[in-house]
Parts: structure tokens; sequence; C-alpha cells
């Protein structure tokens, strides 16, 4: 058994750096003119400044430049695929191989937090009234930057607990649930109030909010609804999704029947998050098939070498073709050869499909708006986040259909500034 | 985003309110308009202007070179030029126009001359460029030319003779830079102070040899086969630095005479040290030269969220406050000793203490070798604490219970053992380490 099977399904994957070793990270860094680094990071996080600050053992100046950028900073520097944004980007990849630009991140923050150190002050709300659908990354980072101009924010979440894909989605190896709620502590700590259980479209409606008062609308909604397969079985007992097994496993401390002999249908990094948390609470065996390779797979290289240690089996080149029952419940899968007559056959008592997420329909009662084909909101996140009705906005996953949590927080950012534009014009 | 408020860094230097004290020292990094001003922007409070003589050195080539440690760079730096190359008339330009872009800035001006009239002529002329306050080059360690710099700080007739002619060409403040290549700055500081003098500067550059180069058989730099004495700076000055800061702070009749600071100051940290030795201006060089005017950023940030964390309102609220606590060796409480204490979930079983122990200190470390693993023989430790710093885990090996010795330590006719807490129980402060 490998060294990384060992860890509890609660254990951060990655241990942290000591000041120490932060400081022999920083010494390694070359401190580029230019910073590329920076320049390839969605969020604007700074990583070129924040590096440098360690290396001159300012270490709450470094977690001061990461937060006035990014909010979310210590969830970024554990979820962040750095390894294709600023990690690339390293210079000192000529050399040898890039710094640890999320490890040092990583220690930044949790200095911050270990000090008591509070890099940001929070403004007096005097300004007009926001509400945001959806408490995932966007929705956040969009309150926090508009409290942080001096907007009343309420964030409108329809589940138990917020954070959206923090909360429900990403693995604790990757991202304790500590590190969620001590940032969305922070994010209400600089005065945005946070509303659970409360669906916008069905328990509440836009214009009951705008009776209430809120004069511009973020819809960071995320996207939730599985995407499935049309092959016979899937409605047997033990046919799951990521959605589903992610979302119960994480808020219950990964108290949840794990199945016995696991596959797990999918090559993304939910993919890989299913198939760890699966062997940490227990699974006998887990299995993933995936229709194309090893190297076509979207899964980030190092998650997918983290599943392999957990003793992962991997089926590359198979597509699902038919889940087989007895008595009502999983007894196997078949699977034919995606390029060719290949055939497969695995026992298992349980199938996760983590093949994507699309928005579900309940996403047209929230607002009357333009939505594409696809069920995602049209609006241009790259740009000002801006639907076809001017005081709502959008962003995050319910825009782009699914991206990074880095996105996210970038999309954030652009939201507030376009939110505090249309409002500052309307107020004129 | 908004940041915290940051914490006041204004200080009263020589009678000029500088937004901060952190200034660039006469040398390569504040030779022209464009330098300073670049540094000024970043943030700098203001600039000590490379020395300005009456002629231009001729300079050699190559001039530096640096000492490392287990691949660290620029311990150690080693420099060989000399005063500005710029022509006379350009340098007061550039000062005139420093002043005029940057009149809440804090402009020194380092000036050389070869002899009185030299130095009474410098002094009226930047003066007239618009210089706050004149530095006296009296140290550089690498003039060409006799009865010029460390030859003057060296000199006491020369520092009174040279101070009281600088006084003849000015109206302004004048500080006075020392060199370190003498045993006691007191007495130099004193003569220039009585001379007239406002300020000290310390310390110029250590007279060094950095490496010798074995297939050419000289030191480095190589000029064509041969090297020269040169001044050493950066990280491996700063404890000299700060050593003859700390005694010059603590002479009853320097005391109260304000002192600019160099010495390897490269974080804000070296900064608050210092400071904390009653340094009210702060200057460097080295730590530019290897990274550029923005280690300023960090030490403005840096240093304000540490002052508003201990609480303290201006630079004044520390300023000096070390002081009282570096006292003579024989002032030392010596009747308890420290012992170090393993934390062995993370000791991950080197040897290193155990080694450095044996061959560096009292044979008071034990090694298991079949399980790896290191244990203190109480009897033998002495609380050197030397384990400590080798040991290459962070909060591995910290400082632990304290004992007290018995009256009669040297076991003459007595038994007595080591009492812990006792007998004469007090708080001990036994430091802090935080890596």
């Amino acid at each position: 058994m490998s060294e990384n099977a060992k860890k509890d399904y609660l254990c951060e994957a990655v241990p942290p750096f000591t000041i120490a070793t932060a400081m022999e990270e920083a010494s390694r860094c070359l401190l580029c003119l230019d910073a590329p680094c920076s320049q390839d990071c969605p969020a604007g996080t700074n990583p070129g400044d924040f590096i440098r600050a360690i290396r001159f053992r300012n270490f709450k100046g470094a977690a001061e430049i990461i937060r006035t950028n990014n909010v979310l900073g210590g969830i970024c520097a554990r979820v962040c695929p750095y390894e294709v944004l600023c990690e690339e980007a390293c210079s000192r990849t000529g050399i040898d191989k890039p710094i640890q630009i999320g490890r040092l991140q990583r220690f930044a923050t949790d200095y911050e937090k270990a000090s008591g150190f509070e890099p940001l002050e929070k403004v007096e709300a005097t300004k007009e009234k926001v509400a945001m659908i959806g408490s995932g990354p966007a929705s956040l980072t969009c309150g926090a930057e508009l409290a942080q101009k001096g907007y009343a924010v309420t964030i409108f979440e329809e589940k138990a607990i917020p954070g959206g894909v923090l909360s429900y989605g990403v693995v604790p190896a990757r991202l304790p649930q500590y590190i969620v709620d001590e940032e969305i502590e922070l994010v209400k700590s600089l005065g945005v109030d946070i509303v659970c259980n409360t669906k916008i479209g069905k328990d509440k409606s836009i214009e009951d909010l705008k009776n209430d008062g809120y004069k511009a609308f973020f819809i960071g909604a995320g996207i939730q609804a599985p995407k499935m397969l049309n092959i016979p079985g899937t409605d047997l007992d033990g046919v799951t999704n990521a959605v589903e097994y992610l979302g119960s496993a994480k808020p219950s401390n990964g108290k949840i029947e794990p199945g016995s002999k696991v596959v797990v249908i999918g090559g993304g990094d939910v993919a890989m998050d299913c198939a760890t948390t699966s062997r940490q609470i227990g699974s006998e065996k887990t299995m993933i098939l995936y229709r194309r390779t090893r190297e076509e797979a979207p899964a980030h290289k190092i998650e997918m070498s983290y599943v392999e240690e957990l003793g992962v089996h991997m089926h590359y080149g198979f597509t699902p073709e038919e889940i087989v029952g007895k008595d009502g419940k999983v007894v196997a899968i078949k699977g034919k050869g995606f390029r060719d007559d290949s055939m497969i056959q695995l026992e298992c008592d349980k199938v996760i499909f983590a093949i994507g997420q699309q928005p579900d329909d309940s996403v047209k009662s929230i607002a009357d708006i333009k939505f594409s084909p696809k069920n995602t909101i049209v609006a241009d996140e790259e740009e000002d986040c801006k639907t076809d009705v001017p005081y709502i906005f959008a962003g995050g996953d319910i825009v782009n259909g699914g991206k990074t949590v880095v996105q996210a927080v970038a999309v954030g950012k652009t939201a507030a500034e376009s939110i505090e534009a249309y409002l500052s014009k309307e107020a004129k | 985003m908004n940041k915290r408020k940051h914490a006041d860094l204004s200080v009263d230097f020589l009678g000029f309110k500088c937004e901060n004290p952190f200034m660039l020292s006469s040398s390569p990094v504040a030779a022209n308009y464009e330098m300073c001003s670049k540094f000024l922007e970043a943030g700098g409070g203001g600039v000590v202007f490379k020395t300005i003589g009456t002629y231009i050195p001729d300079e050699c080539s190559p001039r530096f070179d640096h000492v490392r440690k287990e691949g660290q760079p620029f311990l150690g730096f080693k420099n060989m030029e000399q005063i500005s190359d710029h022509p006379y008339e350009e340098n007061m330009h550039f000062l005139r126009q420093l002043k005029k872009d940057y009149p809440t800035k804090c402009l020194i001006v380092s000036i050389m001359g070869s002899n009185e009239e030299d130095w009474t002529k410098l002094a009226k002329d930047v003066t007239e460029a618009g210089a706050d306050i004149i530095e006296c080059n009296f140290s550089c360690p690498q003039m060409t030319q006799e009865n010029m710099g460390s030859d003057v700080g060296a000199n006491i007739e020369l520092i009174e003779k040279f101070t009281k002619a600088t006084l003849a060409g000015t109206d302004v403040p004048i500080m006075l830079k020392m060199t370190p290549n003498i045993e006691l700055m007191e007495v130099p500081a004193t003569a220039a102070i009585k001379a007239g003098g406002h300020a000290i500067a310390a310390i110029n550059t250590i007279k060094a040899i950095t490496h010798i180069d074995l297939d050419q058989m000289t030191a480095l730099p190589v000029v064509n086969g041969k090297s020269s004495v040169s001044g050493y700076s950066g990280a491996a000055a700063k404890p000299i630095a700060l050593r003859f800061i700390a005694n010059m702070k603590q002479d009853p009749f320097l005391k109260d005479i304000p002192i600019s600071g160099i010495g390897g100051i490269e974080t804000w940290e070296d900064c608050a040290e210092f400071i904390s030795l009653g340094c009210t201006n702060l200057q460097f060089t080295t730590s530019v030269m290897q990274y550029g005017f923005r280690v300023v950023e960090d030490m403005i940030s840096g240093l304000s969220i540490w002052m508003e964390e201990k609480g303290y309102k201006s630079i004044d609220d520390f300023c000096g406050k070390a002081l009282n606590n570096i006292v003579p060796a024989e002032d030392l409480e010596r009747d308890f000793k420290v012992y170090p204490k393993i934390d062995y979930d993370k000791c991950v079983g080197c040897g290193r203490c155990y080694i450095s122990c044996f061959d560096g200190a009292h044979q008071a470390i034990t090694w298991d070798a079949e399980n790896r693993k290191v244990e203190i023989d109480e009897d033998k430790c002495v609380g050197c604490q030397l384990c400590l710093h080798v040991c290459p885990v962070a909060d591995c090996i910290t400082p632990g219970k304290v004992v007290f010795k018995p009256e009669d330590q040297f076991g003459l006719g007595s038994e007595a053992k080591y009492v812990e807490g006792g007998p004469n129980k007090r708080d001990i402060i036994v430091g802090q380490y935080d890596e």
C-alpha cells in the first residue's frame, strides 16, 4: 500500500511548508522583472509580489498581497491547477523545475491565520443592496469585492451550508472543509450576509428581492445536474453520480456507504475526486472507466498520479454499454472499446457517473433572462458579466458550463466592477 | 480590496521630516537622477547621493565579487568602486532636479575632498544645489589617493580638520560616515562631533579579500592578473555594523547623537533591528544591487505591519529599545542553564545534533544507531544549545526546562544536584526561535 493510501479521508494530501522550507522555496524564485507567474493568474493573485515578500521575510505582507487580490487565496492555493497557470509560466523551469507557487500561497495564508493577522479592513455599507444568488466561489468573491466597495451584500444559498462546489464538491484531501469555513467567515467579516436554505425562484423571487430594496443581482448558481448516459441499468440500486456521492461524503466527514467494489465513469478531476473519496472512506476496490487514453484525460496529471497511488485500477479506452443488475441491485458493468472492438466486464456494487454536470431546468425560474440552448446563462464573463437585463449579472459555471475555482474568482472580481459601474451610473 | 491602514513610519532626522527612514546609501545605486528618482517613486524616504569629489576616478574592470555558502549567493559582497564618475556640473544638475521634483524627500549628498579647500567648496556647492543634509565620506576603503577615504576615518587630526572645513561651506546639518576598519568607533565619532558634526553614519564597508583564484593565484575580482583589498558589505556586515552602533549609542558622550545605520540591510526585520539600537535613518546598497529598488516595498509593508501589531505608533516608540538589554558580558546572569528539548514527533533522526554536540560541544547527546534516536544526557549537557542551532527541522529542538546550578557547582566537597526551578526560582526568558 502506498504512503498516500494510508491517509485519512479528512487529511490534506500535500503537507504544509514551515518557515524554513518556505524560505528555501522562495529563495529558489528568480524574482523575475516581469513575473510571468503573475501574468498567468486569472484572478490576479500576484504571485510575483507575494513570493518576493516571503523572500524578504514579510510573511504578513505576502498575505496582504494575496487577500487584497483574491479573498479566497487560501482556497485557490489548494485547488488551483497551478501546473497549467502560474507554475507553467515560471522562469525557473528553464533551470530545473517551477517554484511551488501554490504551496507558498498556502504558507502565506496559513501564516496569516496562525498569527491572527487581518489584512483586510471592513468598509461600512453605505451604498445600495446587492444580492448574490448561489454561494460558490464566484458569488463569495463578487460579494466580498462589493462589500469592500461599500455595498450591502447578501448571498442567498439554497443548501444548508454555503460554499457551493467548495463545500459539496472538492474532496478534503485537496480542500479541507475548515479552510472553506474560515474563508467564508472572512467574507462574512467584511460585512457580507449569507442566507442559507433559500432558493431563489422557489422560496423567494427576484421580484421579492427587488421589493426588499435590492438594486442589482449576481447569479453564480453553479451547475448541479449530473450528466448521465442513456444505457440500460442506470436505474439500478447502486448507481449514483459525482454530485450526489461527493456532496454527501464531504458534509458528513466521509460517513457514507463507500461501496465495496466501485466503478467511477469519467476522466476529469471530479472522477478522480470520486475515486479518491471511495478509497479513503473504505472501498475494497475502486476502478475508473474512461473512454479515451490517459494522455487525453482532462484530469490534472498530479491528481491522476495521486489516484493511482491510492491503488485505483484505471481502465482506459472503454465506454460503458450496460449496467448489469440482479434483484434490482448493480452487480457488474459492461463496456466496449471506444476505438476498437474490445470488451470489458467489471464486477461491482456501485457505479458513479462523473462525466460532467449541466444546469437543471430550475435555473430558468431564477430570473427571466436569456439562456443558451444548453440552459446556461448568456453573459460575457470575460468582459462585464452582463445579462440581457441591466440589473442582473451572471458568471461562473452557470455561464461557462463548468471551469475552475480560480476562474470563478476572476469572474467574481469582473462582476463586482461591472455592478459598481452600473450602480454608480444609476445613482447619478 | 482595502488593506489595513499602515503605521506611521515618518521620522525626524536632523530636522528633516522623512516619510520613512529608508534611504539608498551613497554608492553605485544612487549615482544619478534616474536611479534616485526610481527609488523615491518605489517609496524610499530619501537618498544619499553617491559621493561627489573634485576629480573623476578611473575605475577598474571587473570590480565586484560575492561570497556564497551552501549555494546561497551574496552572503557578502565586495566592491572596488570609488566616488562618483559623473562630471561635477552634471552631478549638481542631478541634485537640483531631485530637490525640485521631490521636495518632500530627504536629499542627503555625500562628499569627499582631498584637502580643506575641497571640502569647503564641495559643501558650499551641494548646499546650493539643494542638499538637505551633507554626508562626509571619511571611510571609503578603496580610494587610490592619500588622505582620502578610510584613511581619514582612522585619523583624528584629519577628521577634525575636514569636519570643520565642511562646516565652513554650509549651514545644513552634516553627518560623518565612519570606517569599521578600526577597533573603537567611539573615538573618531567623538572627534567628529566635537569638531561640530551633527550625526554619524555607520558603517562603511569592511576591508576584505573575498576569494583567491587558485589557478591565477590572485584575489577576486581579477584585474588583469592582479586584485586589491577593498570594501566588503551585505548580510555578512550586519552583525559588525550593529556592534559598532550599539557601542556608540551606549557611549555617554555620543548616546544622543543621531545615527544613520548601514550594513547588510535587506529585510524589514533588519531595519527594525537597526532602529532598536537607536538608528533614526537607514541606508542600504547591497540588497539593491542584488534585487533592485523594490526591496523598499517590503521594508515599508513589513515594518508597518509589525509596528501596528506591536502597538508602536511611531518609529520613536521602539527606537533604541534594545540598548538597555545589551550589557557587558560580566553582567550576564550565570547561575542557571536552559536544557534543549527534543520533539520526537518532528525529529527525522538525522543525527546532526549528535555530531555537533560530540565534535563541537560537550558529548551530551547519545545516539541509538538502531532506532536513529538521539537523547540528551542531562548530566553532561551545559545548556549551550548548539544542537538547536544545527537542527535542520523547524521547532524540533527548542529551549526546554531551566535549572539553577548548585551553589557548589564545581563539586568541591558537596553532592549538590541541579535543582529544577530552584532554589531561587524566577522567570527566565529563554529566547525565541521561529525556524
